[in-house]
């Protein structure tokens, strides 16, 4: 474990999943760099984190991955979102809102 | 739960995890892109490499993450379902041994006679291309020709791409004494090359090889795989070396492949020779140049992109060349017209066209495959009633799953799985009882006469039939009570168990199934009644002769062998003697042909003055007897006297007749002193057949048909040739545990040139009915099978309904019903579905027995002795069935069942 934030898991599948919606396919270093400049190099993926994330996810079906050849014409396996993967997203979405909804009221509650 | 290791690497084989080659792969290039970048960036490459491996992390330990993280998915939780329900299943053993063998016993009898089915019926010949092949009929539907036939049409090899002709023949390797017989093939030169079999060794046989006289390498043999390596070891010197056959030498050339059985499907060949050799092996009785001699087929290679139609088109063009050229010589004129206008035709035989096996079982084989296809029903019915049964007592189970959240789906899933593990059981089973039964079933048919091969290996075609089978059974009659099962609100579980309305529909749906059951049953045991007395019927026929204590020796004199008829009858006639003497003999005599041997010899008389019977009227069937024949056999005389030695090779013939060819010929009046002829060819004066004797009616070669005029000449004098006799023994009541060694004996010392075989003339009767005997005993097992599955269908069903209806039947029982009107409250509902079934039943059989009248015999197809037999068997056991239940519950205690609810 580096120093800087370790990364949960089920988050960084979400952040997974984001980085494909916006990026469209991207390969493994691809996803790894987006997240980490994302974070604001707040967080650093080694390999046993991502790629076990990876892997869960295609298995689950929410992406898929297929080789092809990236732009340095390096054989590359480029992962995509399925629809499966965009149903996550809009889910995680409003859960994610309903949580930080619920959590602010207790965080910061109104005042009358 | 982890998944066991065999599952991981079954995973791994599919193809369903990543291989770890792939992993290596992705991480090498993650490195590459993240070097390339830091190098970009400003860093030199090592320092790079350095970078990107720090940040990369262990790279061996985040490949064990990947491989930890990526499970089997569904394959893993389907496992769980089989493990699920394996342990179910294992929980109500009673439920689980009853469905299983249920299925066992109809996927297994279905796949036993579909593996018969297909070897006779269905599969290809085991040659290159069998779809090129085509079978050659010689006129109308005849499928055999004649040597000079044949040799006309070989001719033509522009008509086709490749001609072959075959005979099937039985040779005896053994020089003398008792016959080791082979089963063999005349073939024509380049038969293995027209049918594209390739030896495995040497070579086939060539056109060369099938010459009168001989090829270079003289008289050859080529030898089956299997026989070669039964008999020969699989010893490759054997090419070369010499096989003595009919006492005739042959040089063996070559070894086909056991595949291919031979060109006859049921039938394997251990020899070919050229059909040239006829010549050498029967010498004077050669059928080389018969030309009223059929015994060749004849298969045909089409051309690339010929049809049969072109080739039956092109046949019709030379049709009359080829007939001119081979004319029977001795045939009266009226028979010519025949002859020359009928032509042949080609008709498609990837299958192998014609095949005396094939023609032979048939019927009965399709019989049978409707009887078992019932049973398969039959089976799939219990079975659904036996899930849906348990769907039922299991709906609290299911609805409390609901409840704590599981889908549908799931439920429906983890049902069906269920339901898999019960038919992959079954359909395991299935697969050993088939092997079993199917083998069985083939040494059944096969008598000592008819010997019947089939390969019954489990091939993918009956396993893919099993499998298919297996899965049709398992989607309908597991899906339906699963999705009726999930249909239950999850608030059921919170009410008491067995209260909800639903049990109405199964109570529906059930009686159903019970009508179809019992209907489906009454077919069975129709058949059963039907194919049961037909065989009866046919077994206690009388014969006419008893052949309860004779033994036939067939007896054979080498064909090629020069000495006149008459020398060759004093061998058999020493041989006789010597037979006679043997201490537990009581009787021995010569005969050339027995009854129900499979050889018919007959003839036509001529018409008498004052006659006024048709030519087929005149029709005879013969044999020739030596003296002491009929008693021999047991056949009873009726007047005149017996054959007696004929005292010379001329002068007037003697024949015995049998009562129906007394009382056609000479109504009444008695044939003694009678003289008839028979037809002779045209020119040659006929011989005077002096009638002495008249015995009773005797079947001759059929069990369905009445004893024909038959008309027994002597022994000596009957004209064929005596190449081959039959000595026909009376046993004492105590023949004695060595009695055929001292026969053999007998038969050796006196007459050292003769080979010879035992028949008991019972075995040869008894040959007649094996296919009667097969559907009958087939159709009892499995009709008695219906009924015991049928029983168990009713019983559950009243007793389903009884305990439904405790709480109605207690109160009845509480405001002083009878037990009797209980009983009758309980089955009544019974009696009218096994009504429905047996008139249901009724209805569908009576259709169908019409399909089976060619099997029967002494009844029709639409018995009504048979049917009401039937129906009154299935009433006993419906009334046993359901007496049991409904007696049970007329004892119900009252207040017990009304203080539960």
């Amino acid at each position: 474990m580096g120093g800087k934030t370790d990364v949960w898991q089920g988050t960084l599948a979400l952040m997974v999943l984001k980085t494909l919606e916006t990026m469209g396919p991207q390969h493994g270093y691809g996803i790894a760099r987006r997240i980490e400049q994302t974070s604001g190099d707040r967080i650093t993926l080694n390999y046993g984190t991502l790629y076990p994330a990876l892997m869960k996810l295609e298995q689950d079906g929410a992406i898929v991955g297929e080789w092809g050849l990236s732009e340095k014409n390096r054989k590359a396996k480029f992962y995509a979102l399925t629809k499966t993967g965009r149903k996550q997203i809009a889910a995680a979405e409003r859960e994610w809102a309903e949580t930080n909804d619920i959590l602010a009221k207790f965080l910061a509650p109104e005042r009358p | 739960m982890s998944s066991p290791r065999w599952l991981r690497r079954l995973a791994a084989t599919l193809g369903l995890r990543a291989t770890d080659r792939e992993i290596d792969q992705e991480f090498a290039s993650h490195l590459d892109e993240e070097i390339d970048d830091l190098v970009r960036r400003g860093h030199s490459s090592a320092e790079a490499r350095r970078l990107a491996l720090i940040r990369a992390g262990g790279l061996e330990a985040a490949k064990e993450r990947v491989r930890d993280s990526r499970g089997i998915g569904w394959i893993e939780s389907l496992w769980r379902d089989v493990r699920y329900g394996v342990r179910f299943l294992r929980r109500s053993p009673g439920f689980s041994a009853a469905a299983v063998l249920s299925l066992a016993l109809g996927i297994g009898a279905n796949t036993a006679i579909f593996a018969i089915v297909d070897n006779l019926l269905l599969r290809p010949l085991p040659v290159a291309n069998a779809q090129q092949l085509a079978q050659l009929t010689s006129e109308g539907d005849r499928p055999n020709f004649t040597n000079p036939m044949w040799e006309q049409w070989r001719e033509r090899t522009d008509l086709t791409a490749g001609l072959a002709a075959f005979s099937m023949n039985d040779f005896n390797l053994a020089e003398t004494g008792r016959t080791d017989r082979v089963r063999g093939l005349w073939v024509s030169g380049g038969f293995f090359d027209v049918l594209g079999v390739r030896p495995i060794l040497g070579r086939g046989i060539a056109a060369t090889d099938d010459r009168r006289g001989g090829g270079p390498d003289g008289a050859v043999v080529v030898l089956n795989e299997q026989f070669w390596r039964s008999r020969f070891h699989g010893d490759p010197s054997v090419i070369g070396r010499r096989l003595t056959m009919d006492h005739v030498p042959f040089t063996i050339v070559g070894i086909t492949p056991a595949s291919f059985f031979g060109p006859a499907v049921g039938s394997r060949f251990d020899v070919a020779v050229p059909i040239s050799a006829e010549a050498l092996i029967r010498g004077k009785q050669s059928s080389l140049d018969r030309r009223s001699s059929w015994w060749l087929r004849v298969f045909a290679r089409l051309k690339p992109g010929q049809t049969v139609g072109q080739l039956t088109a092109a046949m019709a063009v030379e049709h009359s060349r080829v007939r001119s050229a081979t004319i029977p010589t001795d045939w009266n004129p009226e028979d010519l017209g025949d002859y020359m206008e009928t032509a042949g035709h080609a008709i498609a035989a990837p299958d192998g066209g014609r095949s005396y096996v094939r023609g032979q079982y048939r019927d009965a084989l399709v019989a049978v495959m409707v009887v078992v296809a019932f049973v398969l029903l039959i089976a799939c019915v219990n079975i659904a009633n036996l899930l849906l049964a348990r769907a039922d007592a299991r709906t609290h189970e299911l609805s409390v799953r609901l409840a704590l959240g599981a889908t549908r789906g799931r439920l429906i899933r983890q049902l069906l799985v269920e339901s898999l593990v019960l038919s992959a059981a079954g359909g395991g089973l299935a697969l050993v009882f088939a092997q079993w039964s199917s083998q069985l079933l083939v040494t059944q048919f096969s008598t000592f006469a008819d010997r019947i091969d089939m390969d019954l290996s489990v091939d993918w075609r009956v396993a893919a039939f099993t499998a298919a089978v297996a899965a049709v059974v398992t989607m309908v009659f597991g899906l339906a009570p699963a999705l009726r099962a999930t249909r239950v609100q999850p608030t059921d579980a919170l009410r008491e168990r067995g209260r909800s309305e639903r049990g109405h529909a199964r109570w529906g749906v059930g009686s159903a199934l019970v009508v179809l059951q019992v209907a489906l049953c009454l077919a069975l045991v129709v058949a059963a009644g039907l194919f049961g007395r037909t065989f009866t019927t046919l077994a206690a026929r009388p014969l006419g002769f008893d052949s309860e204590h004779v033994l036939h020796v067939n007896m054979a004199m080498p064909s090629n062998d020069a000495r006149e008829n008459a020398a060759r009858v004093e061998r058999y006639e020493r041989a006789r003697v010597a037979v006679a003497a043997v201490s537990g003999v009581r009787s021995a005599a010569l005969s050339v042909l027995t009854p129900f041997s499979n050889f018919q010899w007959s003839t036509r008389l001529e018409k008498r003055p004052n006659e006024s019977l048709t030519d087929e009227q005149r029709d005879v069937w013969v044999n020739a007897v030596g003296p002491g024949w009929f008693a021999t056999v047991g056949t009873t005389p009726l007047s005149g006297r017996d054959v007696e030695p004929a005292r010379s090779s001329t002068g007037p013939k003697e024949v015995v007749v049998n009562e129906t060819m007394a009382r056609r010929f000479f109504s009444g009046r008695s044939p003694i002193g009678q003289v008839v002829h028979e037809m002779g060819n045209p020119g040659v004066p006929a011989d005077d057949l002096t009638i002495v004797g008249v015995v009773k009616d005797a079947l001759y070669d059929s069990l369905r048909d009445d004893a024909p005029a038959t008309m027994y000449f002597q022994v000596e004098r009957g004209g064929l040739p005596a190449t081959e006799m039959v000595l026909n023994i009376r046993l004492g009541p105590e023949p004695g545990a060595n009695l055929q060694a001292n026969i053999a004996a007998a038969i050796s010392t006196s007459a050292p040139e003769l080979s010879f075989e035992f028949r008991p003339m019972a075995e040869q009767v008894a040959a007649r009915l094996v296919r009667e005997r097969m559907v009958a005993m087939l159709s009892g097992f499995f009709g008695v099978l219906a009924l015991a599955l049928a029983g168990l269908g009713l019983y559950g069903v009243v007793s389903y309904g009884a305990s439904r209806r405790q709480v109605e039947i207690g109160i009845r029982l509480a405001l002083g019903a009878k037990p009797g009107s209980v009983v009758w409250l309980v089955g009544g509902r019974v009696a009218w579905l096994i009504g429905g079934g047996i008139l249901l039943g009724g209805i569908v059989s009576w259709w169908a027995a019409r399909f089976a009248s060619a099997l029967l015999f002494g009844l029709k197809a639409t018995d009504p002795f048979t049917f009401v037999m039937a129906g009154v068997v299935l009433m006993l056991v419906g009334v046993v069935a359901a007496v049991v239940p409904a007696w049970r519950a007329s004892k119900t205690d009252a207040a017990s069942v009304l203080r539960q609810s």
